[in-house]
């Protein structure tokens, strides 16, 4: 058990260290002197001190392989990832820390509801195999899951927003509005209705999917036939064997997940000027302020290397058969 | 080999061949998704039959904005140009975007994958180690931080076989980044075939490493290749359609991701013009659902167990 953990950890920082090294190949191939990028962000007058001062930080005479690379990872280390292009004199860490509530607000709510209704959508379908539910379901999430989640966002704000006017199109208040905590609560979360939506439904699609594939599995088995002989009822089965068994492969997905839920949460950011990481994405893309969307690069490297983390031990958990 | 052993070899190739298509299409998803398939690729092929060559802001024959009527079957987009023009055109950007990208992820993921396979020992710890990289980071993330920098290195500039050199920076790392699910499985499939007593005839026979993986191997493989290759196209659909509607596409050659950031920006959804952000969209649907429908049919087929479950 040790061992094995051992190995995955390994595995984990082995995949920040490829981030890490990606991001910094990427700025030094970016056209420039790398001394005058860094301070690019900087709010004053560049001088050509500071210039000296930015080439001894980051020892940018010393040689590439190991001196720069090893630098720069310890800076990374050390959560420094440099100013922003676009928002002079502003550090990259402290800008994607203020965007991060925004995301994990409209990511955690979309990805609870669709866990809620996908999961158990998809295992009533996968249980009952061929029914009407079965067959709506199963056609439907196929549709949903090759829809990218924005388009579906857009065609929420058309529906819901423009054509009947029930709820807000984008934003996360109402502009100018002072209203009580109450209302303010309520009017925070008609602005998040759409886009956790647009997020939850592309989710369900996914895991119908596997939770149905996953159900089919475990049906199929010869200690559902022997559950059956011993005369157990449907329900019985379902809750002592069927359930547990289906569960192993969607927890994994669920948590796998998380880093495809932030990306297409990116897009679907963008479509509700949403001022999360994907709001902060879009405005650094347009004006190619690459600190920044290194910046995101990693946290979404992160958050994915920690996810996987997360799945191979819950995995090791859940199955006896992997503990050994 | 004497005269008659080949004529049955290749009988026996030509009802394998026969059993399989009947299989295929007999898959009522397969027929689906071949027939819309059918209809798209007609559309890449001829547009400017279809519609006329690509409208831009200068010969663009319509209102801003004006809902579909019988002139403009798709209404029209904020500078005037025809959708159903823009879409029809689109088509052939973007089906020709997951396409290459698709051919280039194939490529790399099956030299990768048999490899390792292959060779085993260090090899296949290293390239799998690599593999795990690009298995664990979903290739849009990879792309979005990649593709900027490539495009500030390239210049927009130019065209590379009548394409913007920004659509083929897209295309390649699109490519180099949705292989490693292939890998995956070329790999374990090779395993199980090195070990197969036509692998050690080969061998015995005197035939090369390199000889014994084209001619013997590869394609053993193709099953499972073109069932997953169809899955590839569906995720390099979407991955293009995402970039480009962050605003990484070329706007001189949109395709349908493009369309829909041109009607984000336009603020098509507030200002109620569903035919504008519609069709593009519906498009994207229809053929990355094709490809997933073709691709569980050539999986079905190639693999009798998973048939028993409807």
């Amino acid at each position: 058990m040790t061992h094995r953990i051992g190995q995955i950890l390994i595995r984990a920082i082995v995949t920040l260290l490829m981030v890490a090294i990606l991001n910094f190949i990427l700025f030094r191939i970016v056209p420039g002197d790398p001394a005058r990028l860094l301070l690019a962000g900087a709010r004053t007058a560049v001088t050509a001190k500071q210039i000296e001062a930015q080439r001894q930080r980051w020892g940018l005479d010393r040689p590439l392989i190991p001196d720069q690379v090893v630098d720069y990872l310890s800076a990374t280390l050390h959560g420094d990832l440099g100013f922003s292009f676009k928002f002079r004199g502003r550090y990259v860490a402290d800008l994607i820390l203020e965007r991060l509530p925004a995301t994990i607000v409209l990511v955690g709510l979309a990805q609870f509801i669709a866990i809620l209704c996908g999961v158990v959508l998809g295992l009533y379908a996968g249980w009952r195999r061929g029914g009407a539910i079965d067959q709506i379901a199963t056609g439907a999430s196929l549709a949903l899951y090759s829809t990218p989640s924005f388009w579906v966002g857009m065609l929420l704000v058309v529906v819901f927003s423009t054509a009947l006017g029930w709820l807000p199109g984008y934003g996360v208040y109402s502009p100018g509005a002072t209203i009580g905590f109450f209302d303010g609560l309520l009017d925070h979360l008609r602005h998040l209705a759409l886009p956790v939506a647009a997020v939850a439904l592309g989710l369900i699609g996914q895991y119908v999917v596997v939770a149905r594939a996953a159900m089919s599995d475990v049906v199929t088995e010869d200690y559902m036939v022997t559950a059956r002989a011993k005369g157990l009822t449907n329900g019985q089965m379902l809750v002592r064997h069927a359930f547990r068994n289906a569960m192993l492969p969607v927890v994994t997905l669920v948590t796998l997940n998380l880093g495809y839920v932030v990306a297409g949460a990116i897009t679907v950011e963008a479509v509700f000027a949403w001022p999360g990481i994907g709001g902060l994405t879009v405005e650094a893309l347009n004006a190619r302020d690459y600190p920044v969307l290194q910046g995101i690069f990693l946290l979404l490297g992160a958050s994915i290397v920690i996810a996987n983390l997360m799945a191979d031990l819950a995995y090791g958990l859940l199955d006896p058969r992997v503990r050994k | 080999m004497s005269e008659s052993t080949v004529q049955s070899l290749s009988r026996g190739r030509t009802r394998a061949l026969k059993n399989f298509l009947r299989q295929f299409l007999g898959h009522g998803g397969a027929q689906l998704g071949l027939l819309c398939l059918v209809l798209f690729l007609v559309m890449a092929a001829v547009p400017n039959i279809l519609v006329g060559p690509l409208q831009t802001a200068i010969n663009a024959t319509g209102d801003f904005l004006a809902s579909p009527s019988s002139q403009h079957l798709l209404g029209t987009d904020e500078v005037g140009r025809d959708v159903l023009n823009l879409v029809v055109h689109g088509a052939r950007i973007s089906l020709t975007i997951a396409l290459l990208a698709t051919v280039i992820s194939l490529i790399v993921g099956t030299t990768v994958g048999m490899t390792a396979g292959y060779f085993g020992r260090w090899v296949d710890d290293w390239l799998m180690r690599l593999t795990d990289f690009f298995f664990v980071m979903p290739s849009f993330v990879l792309a979005l931080v990649i593709t900027p920098v490539v495009l500030e290195v390239m210049g927009r500039g130019g065209e590379i076989l009548g394409f913007r050199p920004s659509l083929f920076v897209i295309i390649v790392v699109i490519g180099m980044t949705s292989w490693a699910f292939v890998a995956r499985i070329v790999r374990s499939q090779t395993l199980s075939l090195r070990e197969r007593t036509f692998i050690d005839r080969a061998r015995v026979a005197g035939s090369s490493n390199l000889s014994i993986m084209v001619r013997h191997i590869l394609p053993n493989l193709v099953p499972q290749i073109a069932a997953n290759g169809a899955l590839v196209v569906a995720g390099a659909i979407y991955v293009e359609t995402s970039l480009s509607f962050l605003g990484l596409g070329d706007p001189l050659q949109p395709s349908w991701g493009t369309l829909l950031s041109l009607a984000q920006s336009a603020g098509a959804a507030s200002a109620g013009a569903w035919w504008y952000l519609g069709a593009p969209g519906l498009c994207v649907l229809t053929v990355s659902l094709s490809f997933v429908l073709i691709g569980n049919a050539l999986d079905d087929t190639f693999n009798p167990r998973r048939r028993v479950i409807p």
